[in-house]
């Protein structure tokens, strides 16, 4: 920090090449301005204490004699800094060859493999053979949590766990016990962890010690696809990756972004989003005939869709939208509600617990357990308390709730009862037409966050059958009805929301990139949270 | 003569061991608890500091620190057991077993080695019918090995609870056994014994 509390720049070099970085910057960050990566174990940006203890981030300073922890070292003017000299490898062969004495090399039944920071490492020195013939300690498997798995024999002692535990979610429940070789990380003998927040002692872990229950041995790293995506579990909108096998949701992390969830996101949003596919779903369109729903292709259902509401002009009626549906969606759905002559769209949002990451203010687990109720607002939704049964003529027009609480005879008295949803809903039987659409992880689009932070959420799945994304669905309906184009994209959805929704003016599809940007008069934008100019520090 | 590591790890005792009957039920409830946790959080800034002094005040009226202790400790210090659990696992001579009323220590480092240790703990073990690191079924020996004692002069060194007993050989045991059999506590037993610095 330069004296006087100002915060100058200072200019260094590192391997090379020279960097600006403000005074206060430790080494390993200025590296990585200029796409030096250096090894690290202890090291985390989101975990504020620096132990400096595994030694694996040493660098060579000029003119210093001793090799020094770029985690810790302080950037200073004139400094030349050599991440990769001899004597900083050799010292990092001797880390990574200490660590692999006592480790088992259970690579191959060992989740972390292929994402595993000892695996690479070890591969880069590039010592084939290990020198040590003693027999390895052998300590086993533990349960940390009800869901988390320990393999001690595994564990490099990076505490980020530890510090996880203790210093962001301020719990000081997981800790290390004995020490020297014999060091394992232990809850109080005969408890386990019981924070909202522990996943992410999964997500910090280094190799492969921390393994989720519900992950273990389920699949190899390189046979994951993954796609940026958005925590629907509540309006917070935690950025995540979602990793997936063969169509199937098998791992959720977080995914940074400083405005929103740090590095980090809570336990009920993991087993939400895992969760989110499961089910039996709608996946054919289904259009009445008498009695009974015919299924039929897209595009009979489609017209016949569009001729009963051609036919029925502007009656009136009631809507009930899903607070999880995408902004686009809910853009499309209130086109066609103003079509139908109906305002104020009803929306029920679930509410549960709350909880808070106490060092990450922005970070909460909130009530409202629904990933759009914001965005239901913009669109002119009715926050309501439970389904209004009984007798209503005109249309109606369901977004994929799933109608709990609905009368058996829910929607009979409508003259036109249109479903879109996800899950053939109990009522939605009564409909007289459903358009299977797909869930948020099967398309693409954008949800609202509480404060009205507008965030891209990526396709991470194919949709069953014919289920097919619902702003590409409701474009095509309106489409025949003489109201735009039908849209096969995300960005043509969005850019045509922006256009005529005064909420999202000025927002592009490119321009909100991956961290999101502020909807206009929303809380966001109040607080100057810009598309781009977010700084990762 | 097997080297398993016996979970009873080595170490002395920071209090001299006193009546551990006396102590049933909560420790710091008692006069005597009250007192030392009292006088530990008066010398120190911290609640947090007075855990190793209250850790080792545990063990020296129970013999040994169970996870209760741990709790208890934790409650009375606002600290998280987990932690606690921590530091006492951290630090080899808070003993995480129960050990025998005479906790015995034989040094096997060079000098002792070198002057037949390893025949003076056999012949430990034979007298007091244990196995290394074994309780012996009346309560009165745990005998284990141990590293340098830090009196490489005076091998072979023997740590009897606090104290040292030097120059310690193979014929000799059977009579120290017999001293501490009879003793009330490792206080009186025989040979030319130095204050052990705890």
């Amino acid at each position: 920090m330069a004296e006087n509390g100002a915060r100058a720049d200072v200019r260094l070099t590192i391997d090379g090449v020279e960097v600006t970085v403000p005074s206060g910057t430790r080494v390993i960050e200025a590296a990585e301005r200029v796409g030096v990566v250096v090894p690290r174990y202890c090291y985390h940006p989101g975990i504020p204490t620096r132990p400096a203890q595994c030694r694996m981030c040493l660098v060579e300073v000029e003119g210093r004699p001793k090799l020094e922890p770029s985690c810790t070292l302080q950037a200073t003017d004139d400094m030349v800094v050599n991440t990769a000299s001899d004597a900083a490898r050799t010292a990092r062969q001797a880390v990574i060859e200490f660590l692999l004495v006592n480790h088992p090399l259970d690579c191959p039944i060992c989740d972390a493999a292929g994402q595993c920071m000892l695996q690479d490492y070890a591969y880069v020195t590039n010592q084939l053979e290990s020198r040590v013939d003693e027999p390895k300690r052998i300590m086993g498997r533990d349960r940390i949590s009800d869901d988390i798995l320990y393999f001690a024999d595994r564990c490099v002692i990076c505490t980020r766990c530890v510090r996880f535990m203790r210093d962001v979610a301020e719990d000081d429940s997981l800790i290390v016990a004995q020490r020297g070789d014999k060091a394992y990380i232990d809850t109080f003998p005969g408890r386990e962890l019981d924070n909202p927040f522990q996943g992410n002692i999964v997500d910090v872990c280094p190799v492969g010690a921390l393994v989720h229950e519900d992950f273990v041995f389920k699949t190899r790293a390189w046979d994951m696809d993954s796609a940026a995506s958005v925590c629907p579990g509540c309006p917070t909108g935690c950025n995540v990756t979602i990793d997936t096998k063969e169509n199937q949701i098998v791992r959720v992390k977080p995914r940074h972004n400083a405005a929103v969830n740090s590095w980090w996101m809570c336990d009920y949003g993991r087993r939400h989003l895992v969760m989110t596919n499961r089910g039996v779903r709608a996946d054919v369109p289904l259009v009445r005939d008498g009695e009974q729903l015919r299924p039929v292709d897209w595009a009979t259902a489609l017209d016949w869709v569009a001729g009963r509401i051609d036919a029925l002009g502007s009656p009136g009626g009631s809507a009930v939208v899903s607070p999880d549906a995408s902004n686009e969606n809910l853009f499309y759905v209130e086109r066609l509600l103003g079509r139908l002559g109906i305002t104020g769209a009803a929306f029920i949002v679930p509410q549960g617990e709350t909880a808070a990451l106490p060092t990450v203010p922005t970070l909460k687990l909130r009530a409202d357990r629904a990933a759009n109720p914001a965005g239901a607002e913009l669109f002119g939704g009715r926050r309501v308390d439970g389904l209004r049964n009984g007798a209503s003529a005109g249309g109606l027009v369901v977004l994929d709730d799933e109608l709990k609480g609905a009368d058996e005879d829910f929607g009979g008295s409508a003259d036109f009862f249109l479903y879109l949803g996800t899950r053939l809903a109990g009522a939605a039987r009564n409909a007289d037409a459903v358009l299977p659409i797909a869930t948020f992880a099967e398309m693409d689009g954008t949800f609202t966050n509480f404060e009205g932070r507008v965030q891209r959420f990526h396709q991470a799945l194919r949709p069953p059958g014919l289920a097919r994304p619902g702003w590409m669905v409701l474009s095509r309906v309106l489409a025949r009805l003489g109201d735009g184009e039908a849209v096969n994209d995300v960005r043509g959805a969005f850019e045509r929301m922006a256009a005529e929704a005064p909420a999202f003016a000025g927002l592009t599809w490119d321009g909100i990139g991956l961290k999101g940007a502020a909807a206009a008069g929303s809380g966001a934008e109040a607080a100057g949270v810009a598309a781009s100019a977010e700084a990762d520090a | 003569m097997s080297r398993r590591i016996h979970p009873a790890v080595v170490g002395a005792q920071p209090f001299q061991l006193t009546a551990r009957e006396t102590f049933d039920g909560p420790i710091f409830e008692t006069e005597e608890g009250r007192r030392r946790l009292e006088a530990a959080l008066s010398r120190y800034p911290t609640k947090q500091a007075a855990l190793l002094p209250m850790l080792g005040f545990v063990q020296s009226v129970k013999g040994w620190i169970e996870p209760e202790d741990m709790v208890e400790v934790a409650e009375a210090l606002d600290l998280t057991p987990a932690y606690v659990h921590s530091v006492a696992t951290f630090y080899t001579m808070y003993n995480k077993h129960p050990v025998g009323r005479h906790f015995v220590q034989v040094c096997t480092n060079i000098s002792c080695h070198l002057n037949r240790a390893e025949e003076v703990l056999r012949s430990f073990l034979a007298e007091t019918g244990t196995r290394e690191g074994e309780t012996s079924e009346d309560g009165e020996f745990t005998v284990i090995e141990a590293e340098c004692l830090g009196a490489c002069g005076f091998a072979t060194v023997v740590q009897v609870n606090d104290r040292y007993l030097e120059n310690v050989t193979p014929d000799g045991v059977p009579e120290i056994v017999a001293k501490l059999r009879g003793a009330r506590d490792g206080a009186a037993a025989g040979g030319p014994a130095a204050e052990g610095d705890a």
